[in-house]
């Protein structure tokens, strides 16, 4: 991610703002690799749990979420994992977002009884998870049209030469190729640990160790951080585990927290590599203030949905699951919602902006 | 002889895409004084996605982006075309 500068915040933000397609479409190129091992994976029997756990009837608490995290994500300046390979990196401005994060996930207990009833109300679909189960039609025939398109969208890319880019960057990694590598390591999630990536559930278990260490008895109060643990099969060992996201190291911290101390760890060696590592520049009071406030919205979002675009984009999207492409509808207009707001609030006083001028990205 | 103002901006730290904006912003301000040469656009970045977004916005406007490393950095250079024979100001 850090080589390629794979970032999901710019994939879309970079189509609204500047009508470049350059990581959107190593994005889509992920998503349908995704589908269509996560079929054969499917196909040869290599999934025993199928869907995925922590997937459910959607709900329009998924599209509210989505809306809200798309907000969050581009003020920020990246998802909540392409915060982590920025920091990693020794990038000031993510780790105010991922402060942002934790204090937005712990914001989320409070009103986690209300938002719980409000996903109940506004459920439906009457038990499908995924869109072939609720059409009542095999996967291929959903999966299959959806491939093709997105084999004719390669192909345009491919006639107008936009898969290559030339970047002068020591150790550039092609986003097609980190695209293809993800979509891989996505698949090798799934068979190892039953699940896509994830990572905001830690965020919370985070946020509730460090709320519990100033205001215990409020912790020890909230349902949302004594939730009783949900059990999970892991095929690697064949073992069940079970967490919550309360503060106790349980099986979601087993599972999730070594992904994100190695995403962190990893992009750190790139840049030390290419001797490109250091605390980074100054950073404009405006420019931070905004970050942290998109962190907390995403931290929130985050929960509200629940998952994050890792969770849903690379994971959820490739089985056709309803939640994530709830949250997608939502992602795509709060992502909008962000750019507006970046231009009008964050970057309002960069003199001379001129408009047309932000749109002389060939796209 | 002709001399050549560099208008430096240093942009490390900054969120995204403050680079772009940054640079579509001073190259759109100055844009009459780069094409005739008087002026260059200097801006330093560790935003290594800008090093492909940057040039792509400002082809077809007669302008030459030359990019470099420097301490763990990059510098994005935008200035005139150089004629035939004639060297940028590079």
């Amino acid at each position: 991610m850090h080589r390629s500068d794979f970032c999901m915040v710019s994939a879309f933000r970079d189509w609204i703002m500047f009508r470049s397609v350059v990581l959107l479409r190593a994005l889509l190129l992920l998503i349908s690799c995704g589908m269509v091992l996560a079929f054969l994976a499917r196909a040869f029997g290599l999934f025993k749990v199928f869907p995925y756990p922590f997937f459910g009837p959607p709900s329009l608490v998924n599209a509210i979420g989505g809306f809200l995290f798309g907000i969050g994500m581009v003020l920020a300046g990246g998802c909540v994992v392409g915060i982590l390979y920025k920091l990693g990196a020794g990038s000031r401005v993510a780790g105010i977002g991922l402060l942002g994060l934790l204090v937005g996930s712990g914001l989320y207990a409070e009103i986690h009884p209300w938002w719980v009833q409000l996903a109940k109300k506004t459920s439906f679909s009457a038990g499908s998870v995924t869109l072939p189960q609720l059409l009542g039609w095999a996967d291929w025939v959903v999966i299959l049209p959806l491939v093709l398109l997105a084999g004719w969208f390669s192909r345009e890319g491919l006639r107008k030469g936009e898969w290559r880019q030339r970047s002068p960057v020591d150790g550039y990694l092609q986003p097609w190729l980190a695209a293809l590598v993800l979509a891989g390591i996505g698949l090798v999630s799934a068979l190892v640990i039953g699940m896509p990536m994830g990572v905001t559930t830690s965020y919370a278990k985070v946020a509730a160790w460090f709320e519990r260490l100033v205001w215990p008895q409020h912790v020890a109060s909230l349902e949302f951080f004594n939730l009783p643990p949900h059990s999970f099969h892991i095929p690697l060992g064949e073992v069940q585990l079970a967490g919550s996201p309360g503060p106790a190291f349980d099986g979601i911290a087993a599972v999730q927290y070594p992904l994100i101390i190695g995403i962190v760890l990893g992009s750190a060696l790139s840049a030390g590599l290419l001797r490109e590592w250091r605390l980074k520049g100054k950073l404009p009071l405006r420019q931070a203030v905004f970050a942290g406030c998109g962190g907390v919205l995403m931290g929130l979002a985050s929960r509200m949905t629940p998952g994050c675009n890792v969770w849903h984009l690379w994971g959820g999207v490739p089985i056709l699951a309803l939640q994530s492409l709830l949250f997608v509808v939502g992602l795509l207009p709060g992502t909008w919602v962000g750019c507006r707001l970046l231009e009008k609030l964050v970057f309002s006083r960069a003199r001379g902006i001129n408009q047309p001028h932000l749109e002389g990205l060939k796209p | 002889m002709n001399t050549t103002e560099t208008i430096e901006l240093d942009i490390r730290g900054q969120v995204c895409p403050s680079t772009l904006l940054t640079t579509l912003r001073e190259v759109t301000r100055l844009q009459e004084e780069i094409l005739s040469g008087s002026k260059q656009v200097l801006i330093r970045t560790d935003n290594r996605h800008a090093t492909v977004t940057v040039p792509q916005a400002l082809e077809n406007m007669g302008l030459e982006v030359h990019i470099t490393k420097e301490g763990g950095s990059y510098r994005i250079l935008v200035c005139a075309e150089a004629e035939e024979g004639v060297p940028s100001h590079e």
